[in-house]
């Protein structure tokens, strides 16, 4: 069967199996940020917006979002162009071995959309279906309460900071002291 | 002190190791003159991360168009013998490529240890790739590669197994008694560990002592105090399931794409069990959603492969959550005794550890760990002249041990820091004051750590120790002077402590090994074993160099383990990353500069000796003249007169391994009515020596943290009376969720350690050892009670404040 859908603002169409599972669908089709953690809806590494709110691709029914908008972390920021959520979490080393960390953008992206200050009972609140092993939690924590006022301070912009093409100003780091540590991914694997 | 066999060990020029160590002169660097290190470089994969570009294992299948996927049929009995496996009905479904069973060609029938550790590995060779003989609810029985996952899922259920069904044993205890099931006969296991002996199902046996302890424990003026501890299995809960893609290259390499802590074990592994040439088999380690010593582990690569020779095409093997939980590794449940004997004065003159730990259905990292449940935790106190340790590890028909994040010492610190705590307040004394009276120092010679060896080759001289620091720091942000009670009469606030040590590397056991190459525009690129599994270990090499080089970080590109290109590492393992494979970027990165100073010193026509490397140019001390690395590549690569490409070459091995120190303190309230608890803070004090990356050593303060919690309060995997596992996902498995955790502080406490590199100890594991003991401290504090069994729940407090209640 066919379903339409947009995908960080693309409008697509699939062709599934009445059985698929949303995070299949996504990630045969190359949408790779969205991890499997536990297939069950348990541990938020999988997590995407639906419509604005935040879900569990691994336990969403694909035939669910026929007609959908669905946001998946590659909708946000690009590297040299990061959305100012993804922004917090880098600066404030909120990350380590990062198979949690889209789940947890995109959940933190979606509260913040709901509430643009929320304290931080509020954000291990809304967070506490995403785990995560490596972190100990706090630097998240931090980060959302950082990106928070991150975004009061500037406004979030339109595009979600999603304008720039990815790439573009990416260049092997040189010796020439020019770029900067945010070009550095594009020469690994 | 009468009675005392063992000198006194903090004198400095006592035998064994000296104190001086001839360190490097470039070493040491104040923290003014500290370029790239411990100034907040942002991790280096970080964008990648938070884009969702970072790729792992799973994330590489779209590069094989005819990728199949795998499934294992896993035992559905604790105990038996496989006698016949019929897959017809599974080989006949559309979309199945191949089915293997144990009496398959394409499976092995070799014996193999599935610990990525030395060679030969310190594991007994007691699996095989697919078995007959299932010793547990999960063992590997069949395989299944199919077009999609659904398909090969499918095909598995449809596969019958019978089993001729033998006796099951889950209890330690009953697992030695003369008459209890045998799981392995003589001939099902190879490179035997020491004092195994399987017709009791004991893996290993081992004991060693310093001193006399029996005699001191048998001194007319000492009281002995005795106290038994209990610890549960705990999952690894890896976000990243593990996962492998195998295949063989259009070169006939034999590829593993594979979440893997141990790359080039595990390629010596899977030569060994397939008989192949280790040069014909490749691992590349992707970026690996974090290990925790899971994938210490060549826990799925065998099978993988040989779906994969059976189905001749690519194959991914991705666990489920469910197998990461019952089928694949845990931390080893305990046991253990804890004695000492302690004069009227407050001296300890005795110390007795005795661990009994369940290495579950086969032996892998059986030995080891319980080995370290005393070497980590019995050097805190050196003073102690009479020390015995013992140990023993059972077999039983339930999941495997294996190696995880603190590799014994948290069951070892759980009975000694809380021990300790309890002969203090039996004798009337501040805890924290009598654990600082015998605790370990700067300038101790640490023979503990070798208590197990026939030699001291391995007696540690301790050249750093900021654990005093880190008590006294600790003590501050916690408020332990000042602890203020709650106003209703039924709540009770206390304070504990407990003292952390580990190790930096396996003194005398450990390789890493690191190439450096110049490119003609200056920039460089790292090549290294070493395994970064998320603590940001690439980040922290390219550090090392760019100080090293005089460069910034961002102009090293890391490549990191995929053993055709990248040197030999053991592996990310026992808190080693930084410590020997940074030792071995700081060597490859001094042996490229002094290249560099040569061809700077052609372009520059002065002296080498005057030249030195910073902001990414070759200057003169005496002149001032300068010359950018760009230039000397270009040079060096395109010269006139001669060329070559500038390169450097850096490996390391040692016996040191300087333990990191550390400090957890927990501040508890506690209901007296109901046994409930709660957490108001906890403050980790640790002493890794120079901090290559704060933020980074933070966070690894902070992770540890949260699995010593759930280790303390909620971790544990529970079974039926058949041995079937009753906690397979997330919702059963009590990991600490966002609110679930209270407010932590973390202070790193600089010191220097001369044998690391520019200073730097670990930090990875010794963070996972404090809060069991600390908990338990702080309600003992609280409530006077003492909770000896983990996961301490609102039950047993309860149940022994009623205790307290019935005594007095």
């Amino acid at each position: 069967m066919h379903i339409d859908c947009t995908i960080n603002g693309n409008e697509r169409t699939f062709e599934v199996s009445k059985t698929d599972l949303l995070l299949d669908v996504l990630r045969r089709d190359g949408y790779t940020g969205a991890k499997r953690g536990c297939d069950t809806g348990a541990c938020g590494m999988c997590a995407v917006q639906i419509d604005g709110e935040p879900a569990m691709s691994c336990v969403t029914p694909v035939v669910k979002v026929d007609g959908a908008t669905i946001e998946t972390i590659e909708g946000l920021g690009t590297q040299d162009d990061l959305h100012p959520v993804q922004q917090a979490f880098v600066d404030n080393s909120a990350l380590q071995c990062g198979f949690c960390i889209p789940g947890m953008i995109m959940r933190s992206k979606a509260l913040l959309e709901e509430n643009p200050s929320p304290s931080e009972a509020e954000v291990r609140e809304a967070l506490s279906d995403n785990l995560c092993r490596c972190t100990g939690y706090k630097k998240i924590v931090e980060a959302v309460l950082d990106a928070s006022e991150r975004m009061a301070d500037r406004g979030v912009a339109a595009d979600g900071g999603r304008s720039s093409d990815r790439g573009d100003d990416c260049r092997c780091a040189g010796a020439t002291g020019k770029t900067g540590p945010d070009s550095r991914g594009e020469t690994r694997r | 002190m009468e009675g005392v066999e063992r000198d006194e060990p903090q004198a400095a020029d006592a035998e064994g190791s000296p104190m001086e160590w001839d360190e490097p002169a470039n070493n040491r660097k104040s923290r003014d003159e500290r370029v790239n290190l411990t100034t907040d470089v942002e991790k280096d994969d970080a964008r990648k991360i938070v884009t969702g570009e970072a790729h792992y294992t799973a994330d590489y299948s779209r590069r094989f168009p005819d990728l199949a996927h795998g499934t294992v049929v896993r035992s559905e009995v604790a105990h038996g013998f496989v006698t016949d496996i019929d897959a017809s009905d599974a080989e006949a479904m559309d979309g199945v490529y191949a089915v293997v069973t144990p009496w398959d060609d394409v499976v092995p029938d070799t014996l193999y240890s599935s610990s990525g550790q030395s060679y030969p590995e310190p594991s007994p060779w007691d699996m095989r790739v697919l078995r007959r003989h299932v010793r547990f609810v999960g063992d590997p029985i069949a395989a299944v590669a199919a077009e999609t996952s659904e398909i090969a899922d499918r095909a598995a259920r449809a596969i019958d197994v019978e089993y001729d069904e033998r006796e099951a044993v889950f209890d330690v205890g009953a697992a030695t008694e003369p008459d209890a099931p045998r799981l392995f006969a003589d001939d099902e296991v190879e490179n035997a560990q020491s004092g195994a002996d399987y017709g009791r199902n004991l893996e290993s046996h081992f004991e060693g002592e310093i001193g006399d302890v029996d005699a001191a424990f048998d001194r007319n003026d000492v009281r002995v105090h005795e106290t038994e501890w209990e610890t549960p299995y705990q999952s690894h809960c890896v976000p990243e399931p593990h996962t492998t893609i195998a295949y063989t290259d259009e070169d006939d390499r034999h590829t593993f794409i594979t979440a893997t802590q141990v790359p080039n074990h595990t390629r010596r592994q899977l030569a060994h069990v397939f008989d192949v040439p280790i040069r014909d088999v490749r691992v590349e380690k992707p970026r690996v959603g974090a290990g925790f010593g899971s994938k210490q582990e060549m826990a799925i690569e065998p099978i993988a492969f040989a779906l994969h020779l059976a189905a001749d095409r690519p194959v991914k093997l991705e666990m489920t959550r469910r197998e990461e939980f019952y089928a694949l590794r845990s931390r080893h449940p305990m046991d253990l005794t804890m004695r000492s004997a302690v004069t009227e004065d407050g001296t300890i003159v005795a110390m007795d550890l005795y661990a009994r730990s369940n290495a579950g259905a086969y032996g892998t990292h059986g030995m080891t760990v319980a080995s370290n449940v005393g070497t980590k935790a019995l050097p805190l106190y050196p003073r102690v002249p009479n020390i015995r340790f013992e140990g023993d590890v059972v077999h039983t028909n339930l999941p495997m041990g294996a190696a995880m994040r603190g590799y014994g010492a948290p069951q070892g610190h759980f009975a000694v820091e809380a021990h300790v705590d309890e002969v203090a307040r039996d004798l009337g004394v501040d805890p924290v004051e009598f654990k600082r009276r015998h605790a370990i120092r700067k300038g101790d010679l640490d023979d503990v750590s070798t208590i197990l060896k026939d030699d001291d080759r391995f007696a540690r001289r301790i050249r750093s120790c900021g654990l005093d620091e880190c008590i006294e720091r600790g003590m501050d942000a916690i408020g332990w002077d000042d602890v203020e009670q709650p106003d209703e009469e039924h709540l009770h606030r206390g304070v504990g402590m407990a003292m952390c040590a580990q190790g930096s590397g396996v003194a005398g056991k450990e390789l890493g090994a690191a190439k450096l190459a110049m490119n003609e525009d200056g920039s460089f690129h790292l090549h290294v074993g070493g395994v970064d599994t998320g603590t940001g270990n690439d980040t922290m090499f390219t550090q090392i160099a760019a100080e090293v080089l005089g460069c910034r970080p961002a102009d090293i590109v890391v490549t990191s383990s995929d053993t055709d290109i990248t040197p030999f590492d053991y592996g990310s393992y026992a808190s080693s990353t930084t410590y020997i494979s940074g030792t071995a970027v700081k060597k490859a990165a001094e042996d490229a500069k002094e290249r560099i100073l040569y061809w700077g010193s052609k372009l520059l026509e002065e002296p080498e000796a005057h030249l030195e490397t910073e902001d990414g140019e070759v200057y003169s001390e005496e002149t001032g003249a300068s010359v950018d690395l760009e230039e000397v590549g270009y040079e060096a690569t395109y010269g006139h007169d001669e060329r070559e490409q500038i390169m450097g070459d850096g490996h390391h091995s040692t016996d040191e391994s300087p333990p990191p120190f550390g400090a957890q303190f927990v501040d508890v309230t506690v209901d007296e009515e109901t046994g409930e608890f709660e957490l108001d803070k906890l403050v980790y004090a640790a002493d890794c020596g120079v901090a290559i990356n704060p933020p980074l050593a933070e966070g690894q303060v902070e992770g540890g943290q949260h699995m010593s919690l759930e280790y303390a309060t909620s971790g544990d995997l529970e079974f039926d009376d058949e041995g079937a596992p009753q906690t397979t996902g997330f919702r059963q498995y009590g990991m600490p969720r966002t609110t679930d955790h209270p407010p932590m502080e973390t202070l790193l406490v600089e010191t220097h350690e001369p044998t690391g590199p520019f200073g730097a100890k670990s930090i990875g594991e010794l963070p996972t050892n404090g809060i069991p003991p600390a908990l338990s401290n702080a309600i003992r504090d609280a409530v006077g009670v003492r909770l000896t069994s983990l996961p301490i729940t609102p039950e047993d407090v309860k149940a022994a404040i009623e205790r307290r209640g019935e005594r007095t």
